[in-house]
């Protein structure tokens, strides 16, 4: 009975957002494109207007992205124990003990 | 467990072919990444690219040799020059008042970002690839 209230509240939430999203319209002066494309080469020397928003426009994003790639690892870390060499005929005795040796 | 070491075994063929091809792997990767502000690409790509290299490792040479923990470390320390680089360089406003040096700045990252990609890729498939938790591996 929780899971059917669980599954109605979250179908409604989904059904709420997604109307409000479709129903909102709002035009924007694309400012910033027009000013990206005008001025990349200018301000960050880059020949690729992606590679100048990258690294120099949106650098908190390509930071944060690269975080993300390191959470990812860190989780899959955790949840996947690894088994390193093939010394000894023990299967699921060895737990690595952290940190890099 | 034998039976299948013996099973996984890889062909000559395909030990020759991807033996030649590590170069020009190497060679795409790097290429991506220096070339990321110039032509379409950048580290990201770059770094899958070279992840590649580890992966078609693993395809003809199963054996775990490299530890994961130590690749790792690395990508950790890239990341860290990741985050290092734009706070000393970009948001001090040095890049922006020197225009001279932003090629060097675009170039480094590209690179550093590439090989923490790669390295982190390298992690995950060799994670997955030698993971034995749970029952056997899947070779």
């Amino acid at each position: 009975m929780r899971y059917i209230v669980l599954a109605l509240v979250s179908l409604l939430l989904f059904v709420v957002v997604t109307a409000v999203t479709v129903r909102h319209d709002e035009r924007l002066d694309p400012v910033l494109y027009e000013y990206v494309t005008a001025n990349f080469r200018d301000d960050t020397s880059a020949r690729n207007a992606v590679a100048a928003v990258l690294l120099n426009y949106r650098m908190y994003d390509t930071l944060l992205e690269a975080l993300i790639l390191l959470t990812a690892i860190i989780g899959m870390l955790q949840f996947l124990p690894g088994y390193h060499g093939e010394k000894g005929s023990e299967d699921s005795g060895e737990r690595d003990g952290g940190g890099n040796e | 467990m034998s039976n299948v070491r013996e099973l996984s075994e890889p062909s000559t063929i395909t030990r020759v072919v991807v033996s030649i091809l590590y170069p020009f792997m190497l060679m795409l990767g790097f290429y991506i990444i220096i070339n990321g502000h110039y032509t379409p690409g950048g580290g990201f790509q770059g770094g899958a690219t070279l992840a590649s290299v580890f992966i078609a490792r693993y395809v003809v040479f199963p054996v775990e040799d490299i530890r994961d923990e130590t690749v790792h470390g690395w990508e950790r320390l890239f990341l860290a020059l990741i985050v290092l680089g734009p706070i000393l360089l970009l948001f001090t406003g040095f890049v922006n008042d020197h225009p001279e040096y932003q090629i060097a700045y675009l170039t480094l990252m590209d690179i550093l970002i590439g090989l923490q990609v790669g390295l982190g890729l390298s992690v995950v498939v060799f994670r997955f690839a030698f993971f034995r938790g749970v029952g056997k591996s899947w070779r």
